[in-house]
This record gives C-alpha cells, structure tokens and sequence, in this order.
C-alpha cells in the first residue's frame, strides 16, 4: 500500500540520476551527434558550396574516393605511419616505464618529467621545430656534415623516403612519453609481491616481463593501442605543418587531404570532404572494435 | 573561520569568471562595429560615409588602400573613413569569402575584399550572388593592361578594379652575372637555353643558382607557358598532355633542376627567407610583388637589376603571376559610394597610384600611372634604374591566356609532376598523371 502512495527511493534515485545525466545528453546530442547527422547529410550531396544539391547517385562521393588516387595515397601513407610509428612507440614506452617503475632508481621524477615534456608541446610548435631542425641547412644536416656522415646537406624533407621518416620520428618523440604515463599507471597497480613471489620462484627478468607485466597490464596496452590508432588516423598537424604534404603529396595524411578538399587549398569541397571524413570514422570503428576482440578477455 | 575565508574567496572568483565571460560574449556581439573591433571581424558599417575592405599585407597592400582613402578623402569626400579589416594573410580572407558565401551569411562580409585574381573566376562561378559587378562603374577600362582585366571579367561582365599587377620580373644579381663572364645585356631577351648556359657559369663561378622556385607552389611552368601565350587550359578542360610546349617547359625545368641552376626550396619561407635572402641565388623570376623580398637585403644594395623573361624562342618574355583587385560584396549596401571611391582612385587617380608605389611598393596595372614621375624615378637598390617604369611597361605586353576555376589545382598537380620526374620519374607518363587527377578534381 504505501508503495503507490509515493516513489520508492529506488525510484527516486533513478529519477535524480536521469536529472543528472540530462543536461550533458542534451549537449552531447545537439552539439555532437546533430553536427554528425548533417554532417552525413551533407557528404550525400555535390556541388558549389553555397547551393548544394543531392548527389546522384547518392553516394557519388563515397564511390568517388575509391577512383581518387591521392585519396588512395593519403591512406597509404596514414596506414605506412599508423604499422612503422605505433609498433615503436609503444614498445618504446613500455621500456621506459618499466626502467623508470624500477624502485631503486634516482631521480625518478626527473626522468619521468624528461621523457613526458615534449607532450607539453604544442602540435604546431613541435612541427615547425622539427621542420626547421630537419631542414636543409638544419641542425641535423650541420652535425652529420661536421661529423663526416654526410658529405654535403641533404634536403630531408624533399626526399619522400626520408620526409615519411622524419615524421614517424617526430611522433615518436612526441607520443612516446605520453603512452608511457598510461603504462606507469598500469604498473603501479601491479602488486610488488607479485614480482617478490615470481622471483622466490626464480623467474628472471624476461619471464617477469612477459609472465607478469604484459599480461596484467593488457587493459591499458589496448588502450593505448586504440588511442594511438584513432590519434595516427586522424594525423593532421605534422603532415600540414612539417612537410606541407609534400613532396609531390607523398607524406599527405587523411585529414590533411580532407582539409585540402575544404579550406586548404581553398576549393570548398564540401560534399566529398565530409565523406571521405566518415570514410575515416568507419575506419577507425572497425579498427577499434577488432582491437577490443582481440583484447576481449572474456571467454 | 579559515574555511570559510576560502570559500568566500572560491565563490568570488567563480562569479569574477562568470562577470567575465558574459562580458566577453556582449564584446562579440557588435562585431565590427567599431574601429576597435578584434583585427578578425568583418561586417559593414553603419556610418553612411564608411566603407569597409578586408586585406592582409601590412607592407603592401594595406599602404595602397590608405593612399586611396587619403586621397578619396582629400578630393571628394571629407567624410569619407575606409575602415581596412587587416587579416593575418591572404588565405583568411579566401576562408572568410568561403565560409560567409557558403553559409549564405553575407553579412559576415566587409563592403568591398581584396584578394588574388585567380579566385575570382572560381568565386563567381560557386557563389553567383555573393558580388555586386561593377559593368556601370565610371572606369575607361582601356586604361587598363587587358591581360588584367581578363580575370574580373566573367562573360562580358567587370566585377572588379584592379589594384596591383603581378607583371613577372626576372632579377638578376649584376655582380654576381659579371663574375661569370656575363652582363645584363646578354640576358634580355634570350632563350632558356642560353639561360641554362648562363646559369652553369654562373654555378661554376660562384656556386649560387640562377633561380629559384619553392616547390609546393610552383609558379615557373605557369609564367613560362603565358611568356610563349600558351595556357594549361583549351576550352574549360586542361591542355597538358597534347600540348607540346608544357612538355618541352616541364623538360626544362626538369634538366635546370638537374643542373642545380634552379633551387627548389620545400616551402614558401625557404623561398624567401632562405634562398632569396640567405643569399643562395643569383636570379629572381616572378612577379614583381616579390621585389619587397629581394630589397629586404640592404646588403645587395645596388646589385640587382631586372629585365624581361627568357622564352624558347629567345624572344622578350612577359608574364603575369598574382596580383589583386577589389570586389564589391553583396553584403554592401553603399554601392554607390563604393563604385564612386573605386572610380576616382585605382580607376584613374595617379595620386594614388604614387602613393601606392612610395608606401607599399604597389605597381599599378593602370597604363597612364606608369608615365607619372614617381614611376620614372631609379630605384637605388636596383642601381639607379626605374624599375617601376620598366614593369609598367612589360605589363602591357603580357598575352591574354585562357584561365581557370582550377588554376592552383593544375599548379600542383603539376609541381607534383615536376618533383617526380626529377626523382627519376617518366615525363610522359608523369604529365598523364596530372592531367588525369586534374580531370579527376574537375569531375570531366
């Protein structure tokens, strides 16, 4: 009876829950799945800008891309960065956590504030450094000539092989240490005893490593995983600011062709630039789904 | 007691941010409204006497358009108040033009904006109702080279008046020519070979190129081909593959970059900062807006010297690259005042035109400004010879070319071309690639 006099507190508890949730619903809907619902909208259709009309067929843009050779090689390109950058940074980073997790170290904070800095960097900054670093009569080109490596300046950044390869660098040193904060954190979480019982049982570094370590750190490795993937799709700073696309497009990425089709290069195509743009999103979902599969621990 | 001290403190501050942020949205509000609106807002004014105009190049173009206005005012109009909208580059205005005209929000739009003749084409073709034409204003456009009015003219139609040229210069450094063997007599009106052979005595002497491009905005093949009167474009669709003069220009090139007479920098500021100012150059070709660079040296002072282009066939070359006019927008209300101040100062007014060149360095494409004092003067850094003169001169004989909606698209595709073929590529094949994304972007 005294039920349906009023709410249960169970009820109550899920109305003040809903309250609370709503104003950030209401804003994530309108000020993010609204602009991508228009957004879809919008890659349906062609032509000028200012009065554009339903494509027909009505996914033209979607099947333009796949005849669009520079699209093709921005997404080679972004796939070259995304299998030879994200492999080595990570390896990379979970290294340096594991050194610098180690318990008799000194210095810790030092070293751990060292290799996190250049993530307090800004994306255009770091670029514009590492392009004038790089460049023909750059630092780099100084201390290789002076050194005898090289015998004369070499244009890093005009030669498409060694432009690709200054810009895996660059994101390496500027991801490194940021996946390497996640891995600290997930080392910390780690039980020392754990490590105290694997070593009265005579396991050695490496098995610790890969019979500890890894395996209680997944969660955070497909993290950093997922991360690095969506954050390498989506590479726009380093392609537009380091090398410009250039030479002859061969270091252009996705995003930075997307943004051509729109503002860069200031032909307005908007249309086309938005599918190619949910083009990437499909993308980055699939790949982000395979890696929870795979990392899926469930049985 | 303490804690309550630092609450007080924390609600203080949080109602400080908050006066703040309302006060920063009402600032936004009454975007350009007045002269100390942010440098970014555009708009019109109120003021019936006030134009506004939106440029980007603080030692250029923006001294042209206060010569104007001073002189408008001065003559006509005591009232009058031209409000420039000074933007970062001129890529934003490109941005502004793109992003109003696209929303159909012309009201973000300033009076009149200045921006590249290349655009134009491109812009009446997408956004048809974002201009006003200026067809009944009272300019006698013979006054004017026809090459330039031939970018603002759209069927028949004028929508702007013309404000610098982009008549191509080709600069030499004297010095560095006489080490070689070499005059500046010897390099007018020569063939590109003879260029090429110039430029290996050059390199051999002094190590220095003969000229120089960057390679993400290549501009050479473009004034090489208007220097022979040929155009990438035949009737709306690109002309690249069939057309032997781009193949024997590409080829050319090509083999000046191979001989290092031609230095390719990656980017803009490596053209300028690096090749042209850090001195790795012995020659300059493009249009003479780029002589504010070159004249940033005061060390070369009285080394430089221009002429006329190489062609194929040896002939004087003249070419034309960039250079702006002004467009009235939809968004101007005033057109009549506007229309008024266009006529009396870049359509006929010599005072303006002198002051232009005085204070930016702005070379009119207006024929009778040429002939004024100020253009005969000799310039010192270009030892005493009146450069402006000559460039007002060379003007008037650039060809008419076809152009195109898709002129930087066909620039890169075929700087991409150029880039490949050095790296070991084919040029035939090459040429067919960017003539095949070319197509592609046009959707032909």
């Amino acid at each position: 009876m005294e039920k349906k006099k009023g709410m249960s507190l169970l009820d109550k508890q899920s109305r003040a829950g809903w309250i609370f949730l709503a104003p950030a619903t209401l804003m994530i809907a309108v000020m993010s799945f609204w602009p991508m619902f228009s957004a879809f909208l919008t890659s349906l259709k062609t032509g000028s800008s200012a009065s554009m009309e339903w494509a027909s067929p009505i996914f033209y843009n979607y099947t333009r891309m796949f005849a669009d050779q520079l699209f093709l090689r921005s997404v080679g390109n972004t796939f070259l960065y995304l299998a030879i950058q994200v492999p080595i940074m990570l390896v990379l980073a979970i290294l340096l956590a594991q050194l610098l997790n180690n318990k008799d170290l000194k210095l810790k904070g030092f070293f751990r504030t060292c290799v996190f800095l250049p993530c307090a960097t800004a994306l255009v900054s770091y670029s514009l450094i590492f392009k004038s670093l790089f460049a023909t009569e750059g630092l780099i080109n100084t201390v290789l000539v002076n050194l005898g490596i090289l015998s004369e300046n070499y244009n890093f950044l005009g030669n498409s092989t060694s432009a690709k390869a200054v810009i895996i660098i660059a994101l390496i040193w500027r991801w490194t240490g940021y996946n390497m904060v996640f891995y600290l954190a997930g080392l910390q979480n780690i039980e020392y005893s754990v490590y105290e019982a694997a070593k009265i049982d005579g396991a050695n570094g490496w098995k610790t490593f890969w019979g500890i370590t890894v395996p209680l750190l997944k969660p955070t490795i497909i993290m950093t995983f997922i991360m690095s993937i969506n954050g390498t799709l989506q590479l726009f700073d380093e392609s537009v600011n380091l090398t410009n696309g250039g030479p002859a497009f061969s270091t252009i990425t996705m995003s930075h062709y997307i943004y051509n089709n729109t503002f860069g290069t200031g032909v307005a195509n908007f249309g086309y630039a938005t599918a190619m743009a949910f083009f990437v999103f499909i993308m980055v979902g699939i790949l982000a789904l395979i890696n929870m599969k795979v990392g899926d621990t469930r049985d | 007691m303490k804690k309550k001290l630092i609450s007080m403190l924390l609600a203080g501050t949080m109602v400080l941010s908050l006066a703040a942020c309302g006060g920063g949205s009402a600032d936004g509000g009454d975007a350009g409204d007045g002269e100390d609106a942010g440098a970014a807002e555009m708009g019109t004014s109120d003021d019936e006497n006030t134009l506004t105009v939106a440029a980007w190049d603080p030692n250029f173009n923006i001294p042209a358009l206060e010569a104007a206005a001073a002189d408008y005012k001065e003559n006509v109009n005591p009232d009058f108040v031209l409000d420039i909208k000074e933007q970062s580059g001129s890529s934003d205005v490109e941005t502004a033009i793109t992003t109003a005209a696209s929303s159909g929000k012309y009201e973000n739009l300033p009076d009149m904006v200045l921006f590249q003749d290349h655009w134009i084409q491109k812009y009446v073709a997408d956004y048809p109702d974002a201009w006003q034409n200026v067809d009944d204003i009272d300019i006698n456009w013979d006054d004017f080279y026809a090459e330039k009015l031939d970018y603002s003219t759209i069927d028949g139609v004028h929508y702007g008046v013309p404000v610098d040229g982009g008549t191509v210069i080709m600069a030499y450094r004297v010095d560095l020519l006489d080490e070689a063997g070499y005059s500046m007599d010897d390099m007018k009106g020569i063939t590109w070979e003879k260029f090429i052979e110039v430029g290996k005595a050059v390199k051999e002497k002094t190590g220095k190129a003969l000229l120089c491009m960057n390679s993400d905005g290549n501009d050479l093949m473009y004034m090489m081909l208007q220097a022979e009167g040929v155009s990438q474009f035949k009737d709306g669709k690109p002309d690249i593959t069939g057309n032997d003069k781009v193949k024997e220009i590409v080829e050319l090139v090509v083999e000046m970059v191979k001989e290092e007479i031609l230095l390719l920098p990656n980017s803009w500021s490596d053209y300028t900062d690096k090749a042209i100012q850090g001195d790795q150059v012995a020659g300059v070709m493009n249009g003479n807006w780029i002589i504010p660079t070159i004249q940033a040296v005061e060390a070369n002072n009285g080394k430089w010297e221009i002429t006329t282009m190489p062609t194929l066939t040896g002939e004087e070359g003249y070419a034309s690259n960039g250079g702006s006019s002004l467009y009235i927008t939809a968004n101007c209300k005033k057109t009549d005042l506007a229309k008024d101040f266009l006529a009396y100062t870049f359509g006929k007014s010599t005072v303006t035109y002198d002051n232009a060149l005085k204070n930016g360095g702005v070379v009119s494409t207006y024929i009778p400004a040429g002939k004024s004092e100020v253009y005969n003067e000799g310039v010192a850094f270009f030892n005493d010879t009146p450069i402006y003169a000559q460039i007002s001169e060379m003007g008037s004989h650039v060809q008419t070319i076809e152009q195109s909606p898709y002129h930087y698209t066909c620039r890169e595709k075929l700087g991409a071309a150029v880039i490949n073929i050095v790296n070991g590529g084919d040029v035939d094949e090459e040429l067919k690639n960017a003539e095949d994304q070319l197509n592609f972007e046009m959707g032909n």
